[in-house]
Formats: structure tokens, sequence, C-alpha cells
């Protein structure tokens, strides 16, 4: 083995050793606790049984639930997606103290914590707050729309904070481009439009990949928005899992709804992997 | 077939003036050369033809009939790139091949169309590929392919061989003028290297800050440039200040370095001007036995170099001034030596002094 080889292993054992305490082990044990009996009196039993994992796939409310998760996700990622991607086309055509300025406002979302972030929706979907009061002032509306605890409520608060996850690194794949490319489609006789589907969109391929699996893994996960505006009225995995998890403190079948989601996620990003591995073989510089 | 007519193009950039006036013309089936630093408008000039800038004022047409408010993709012109912007994505037949799918040419024949013209830029076999599988030689014939293949009206070429080393640069520059006149396509080139615009172009125009200095053959550009910068730009070049003593038509009495010569100049040189003698290394030949009757100036090896085919000297004459000449690589030259030079005042050239 060279010296190179040895300090690049040996610069890896930090984040390999992060890794294995917060990620490995808790997962472990995660795996390990969906396989326990459900206790009385206590958060879990003493026997193993698999009978978490009978139930969740055989119900078919943990399942249409499972299944709402993920088409939720899929929905937040497409929006944020079609949103995104003219956002980071103007981005990437920016420099210097513009593009700084741009930067600080897409990464706006992030810059407030989640609790405030979401009672800022709050007050402005409220009955008697701004959304309603200007509509109705316009005359769109005549009485107050009901927003508050709404899928559509959940939807739009995780496209706001996803954006700047899916925006950044399709701004990069974009300025990588070369724009000799766009010139040289031009010149061959595509219109404007066939040049963007033909070269550009294909060619900022590396930004969407991980821009969607970012996004969609990040909204399958989000507990906090769905419970504070979604409430009881929108049942997605993530507060199905916590209320098992705190609220009946049934550990063992909260550990297993926790795990057949991260499975699911996972199976569908592998999926999408695969299927884009080709194009992403091909843009690959 | 297409005859290409650029007039007093003009393009600023706040307070910078990028083109100032540039006017060229094309005949059908020319290859005309834009020659100059970088800097000098070139590849602006050539941007506007392609219509990716839009120049502020003048005129672009092709037959007669004005493209300037034409967009890009209906010029119907092949543009070639310095870095080939290749399509990464697509193989060399996609990529060849992308400039039929927005014509209106039957798909059957779009496979024989892109064979046919990677043929003629000598590739084949390599039509799957991707073109980060390809060298750079292959990936600029490559370009040149898919530019050709549309049949395109004129032909833009950015620096196409900038990228290159310098033995694939030959064999490149070659195989364009070869497909270029094998297929009558009228040709714009940008570059800035001199030999290459000489070699290959039925004209060249020597650009110097936003405007044409000097168009015409490389023969002209070269042997009787229209100025001082034209002549450095095209190749060695040895300058002496003369005044013109009597003119008529383009032959001039002029007294150079206390001498009295008839030399062959720019037509618009009046008696009484300042001007300039150029005299190219090659019209001057040393005489080695000091001065002999043949012999115009008289100086001092101050300078020389063995370079194999030839010795590079420079020689200081005593009225003032240094000649650099090129001596047979047999004749034995040194340092200090006192020669006489002989010139071919044929082959001379009498140019106005331009002020910098």
């Amino acid at each position: 083995m060279t010296d190179a080889r040895k300090w690049q292993l040996l610069l890896g054992i930090p984040a390999v050793l992060l890794l294995f305490v917060f990620l490995i082990m808790p997962l472990a044990g995660m795996v390990e606790m969906s396989f326990r009996t459900a206790g009385s009196n206590a958060p879990y039993g003493d026997g193993f049984t698999a009978v978490h994992y009978a139930r969740v796939l055989g119900d078919g409310f943990y399942m249409a639930t499972l299944l709402r998760s993920l088409v939720t996700a899929a929905i937040v990622t497409l929006l944020c997606l079609i949103v995104s991607y003219p956002l980071a086309w103007h981005l990437s055509t920016a420099r210097g103290g513009k593009a700084l300025f741009l930067y600080a406002c897409i990464a706006s979302p992030l810059m407030t914590g989640v609790l405030v972030r979401n009672f800022g929706w709050m007050i402005v979907v409220a009955i008697d707050g701004p959304l309603n009061a200007s509509l109705m002032g316009l005359g769109f509306i005549s009485r107050p729309l009901r927003v508050m605890f709404t899928q559509g409520l959940v939807i739009m608060a995780l496209v706001h904070v996803f954006i700047p996850f899916m925006v950044l690194p399709i701004n990069n794949a974009l300025r990588n481009i070369n724009p000799a490319l766009s010139e040289a489609s031009l010149s061959l006789g595509a219109s404007r439009l066939s040049t963007f589907f033909r070269v550009t969109l294909p060619l900022s391929f590396p930004g969407i990949q991980p821009g969607v699996i970012l996004v969609f893994v990040l909204s399958v996960a989000a507990y906090v928005t769905p419970a504070l505006l979604g409430g009881q009225m929108v049942n997605l995995m993530p507060t199905l899992i916590i209320r098992e998890l705190t609220g009946t403190f049934a550990w063992p079948f909260g550990s297993t709804l926790a795990i057949v989601m991260s499975i699911a996620t996972l199976s569908i990003v592998v999926a999408f992997s695969l299927l884009t591995a080709r194009l992403m073989e091909r843009v690959r510089a | 077939m297409a005859k290409v007519k650029v007039k007093s193009l003009t393009k600023r950039y706040g307070a910078v003036t990028a083109l100032d006036g540039v006017t060229l013309d094309a005949e059908s089936g020319e290859l005309i050369s834009l020659l100059g630093p970088s800097g000098c408008g070139k590849s602006t000039t050539l941007r506007c033809v392609a219509g990716f800038l839009s120049p502020d004022s003048g005129d672009i047409s092709v037959n007669d009939q004005s493209i300037v408010s034409t967009p890009s993709n209906r010029r119907d012109f092949g543009v070639v790139f310095q870095n080939y912007a290749l399509f990464p994505h697509m193989t060399v037949a996609q990529n060849v091949g992308y400039g039929l799918l927005f014509r209106k040419i039957p798909k059957s024949e779009h496979g024989p169309r892109i064979e046919n013209a990677l043929r003629m830029v000598r590739l084949t076999g390599l039509a799957d590929r991707l073109p980060k599988a390809l060298s750079g030689g292959q990936q600029q014939r490559v370009a040149l392919a898919r530019a050709l293949v549309i049949e395109p009206r004129l032909l833009l070429l950015d620096e196409p061989l900038a990228n290159l080393d310098a033995r694939l640069r030959d064999e490149v520059r070659w195989l364009i003028r070869e497909v270029q006149q094998q297929s009558g396509t009228t040709a714009f080139y940008v570059t800035h290297d001199q030999a290459e615009a000489m070699a290959i172009s039925d004209k060249v125009a020597v650009m110097k800050s936003g405007k044409v200095a000097n168009f015409a053959t490389p023969r002209d550009i070269y042997q009787r440039p229209s100025e001082r910068y034209v002549a450095d730009f095209t190749g060695e070049a040895n300058f002496l200040a003369a005044r013109v003593l009597d003119a008529s038509a383009g032959r001039f009495r002029i007294e150079v370095a206390g001498q009295t010569l008839d030399v062959p100049g720019v037509a618009s040189l009046k008696a009484g001007d300042t001007a300039e003698l150029l005299l190219r290394p090659e019209s001057l030949s040393l005489d080695m036995d000091g001065a002999s009757p043949r012999s115009l100036f008289t100086g001092v090896v101050s300078k020389a170099a063995f370079l194999g085919a030839s010795q590079h000297c420079e020689i200081s004459l005593g009225t003032g001034g240094v000649l650099k000449l090129a001596a047979p690589p047999n004749t034995s030259i040194a340092a200090g030596e006192q020669v006489g030079i002989s010139v071919a005042l044929e082959h001379a050239w009498l140019m106005p002094e331009v002020k910098p």
C-alpha cells in the first residue's frame, strides 16, 4: 500500500467512527427492537418475534399511510423540481454580488428554525390571517378558506423549505455546462426549446439526481411540519411512528414502522438511481 | 453556394469598442481568415456572423440578403468551436446527426449522411463512441463533420486547432481546407496563427483593435502589407525609416539610410511623405567578403545563431538600425564581422508611417 493510500484511509477514520457510533449502532438497535415482543408496563418485552412486521404489512391502514407518505413526498419532490429549475437557471447566470445575494435569498428558508417557520405558516393561513384577508379583499372568495390542517398546506410548506436542496445542486450542474454547447445546438438549427430539452436538461441531470433524492428522502422523513400544519387530519408515517414511540410507548412496533418506512424509501432511491444510471454515466465529465 | 458580405460591423461593451466598422466579403467557396492577436475582435466578428451576438450597427448578408436579424438557428451556418463543443451525452453518430433532426430530411437518409460526413473527415468505425472516449483530434473531426453534415451556407471556424498539439494541428488544418474546398462551402476561419492563416486561406483579414487593418490574399498580406502592424504580425520583418522623394504609379524614389532607391509601395504615398521600408529577411543576402559593389548596406554582425536549415543573423548598420536576415547554413558567420548586405529591391515594400 502506498503512503498516499494509507493517508486516505487514515483521513476517513473520524467520519467512519462518527457514522458507526451515531448511525450504524442506533440503527442496529432499531432493528433489534423491531423484533422484540411487546411488553406490558414496559416499552418492550424479553422475547423476540416477527409479529410486528406481519401487522404492519398486513394492515391496510399502515400500508395506506406508507403509500400516502411516499406519494406526498413524490409530489413535494416534483413541485420542488418544477419551482427550483428556473430559479437554479437564473442563479447559474448570475455572477459576483448578485449571485451572492440570490444564494442568500434561496437559503433563507433554512435560516429560521423549524418551529418559527411553521408558526409563521399558521399565522399566514389562519382563518382571519393575511392570506384569507387578501383573497377576500380581492374578491376571489366570499368566505375564508380553511387551509390549516390540510395536506396541501403540508406540501406547500415542505416545498418551501426544501427548495434550497434542489436549487443548489442544479445550479451547480448548470454552471458546469459549457455555454458553447447551447450555441452549437442553436447553430445546428435547434430552437431554444429543443436545445433545452435535448442538451441543457440532460446535462443538468448530475444536479437533478442528487436534488431529487435529497428532497424525496427529507420529505418522507419530515415530522415537525406535517405534525404542526397537518395535525390529526394528515396522517403520515413519521407522525404515526412518533405516536407509537412516545405516545403509547410501543417501542418494538414503532421501530418496525420506522424500518419499513426506511426500506421503502431506500428501495425507491435505489430504483431511481438504477433507472438513471445510464444517463448519469453519459453526462459525467 | 453563398457569397457573404460583412459591412461596417460595430459592437460596443460599455466604453469598450470591440468592433469598429469591420468590413469583409467572401466570394462563394472562399475561405477567409480573420487573423489577429487576442482582443482584436476576430472572435467577436465571428460570433456576430454566427448570430450568437447581435452587432450594434452594420450589416451581414448572404447572397445579398441581410441576415443580421435572423436568429442563429435559422441562419444555416455550421460552427466549429475551439473546445469542440460536442454534446457529451451523445454518441459520435448522434452528435453528427444532431443538425439533421431540425431539417426536413427523411429519417432514412440520416444514417447515410452521417456516414458520409464521417468518411469525409476520415473518421470511421467510431460512430458509437462517446466524445470523451476520443482524442482531441478525433473530437475536432467529429465537430467538423457535425457542422458540414447540414450542408451549411457558411462554415465558421473559431480557432479550431488551438487545443491540438503541433503535429495534429497540421493534419487537421489540411483536412479542414480539403473538406472545405471539396464541399465548396464558404468559410470564415478565426486564428491568431499567421502561418495557419496564410497556408489555408484565399484571403486574410488582419485585425487590429476592432478594425480590419488589411484584407487581401496571403501573398499580398505578407509581401505588400498596408502598414507596419500587418507586416509585423505576418512574419519576421525589418523596417527602415524612409522619405519619399518622388512617386509615380506605385513606384517610389526614396531616401533611406543615406541612399536613394527605387522601390514599389502602397499607392497612396506621395512625394514628401515619411514612410517605412519593409525588408523581409529572405529578400536580404549577406556578402561575406565585406562590402562588395553589389552591397547596398554595410554593417557589423551583432548576433548569429545556427538554426539547422539556416542561420539567424542580426546586422547593425553603420547608419543606425538593425537588419535581421536568414543566412545559408554553410557560411561561417561570427559576431563582430564586417559584412555587406544585398537587397532584392523588387521585394522591398514601402508603407506609410502609422503613428501608434
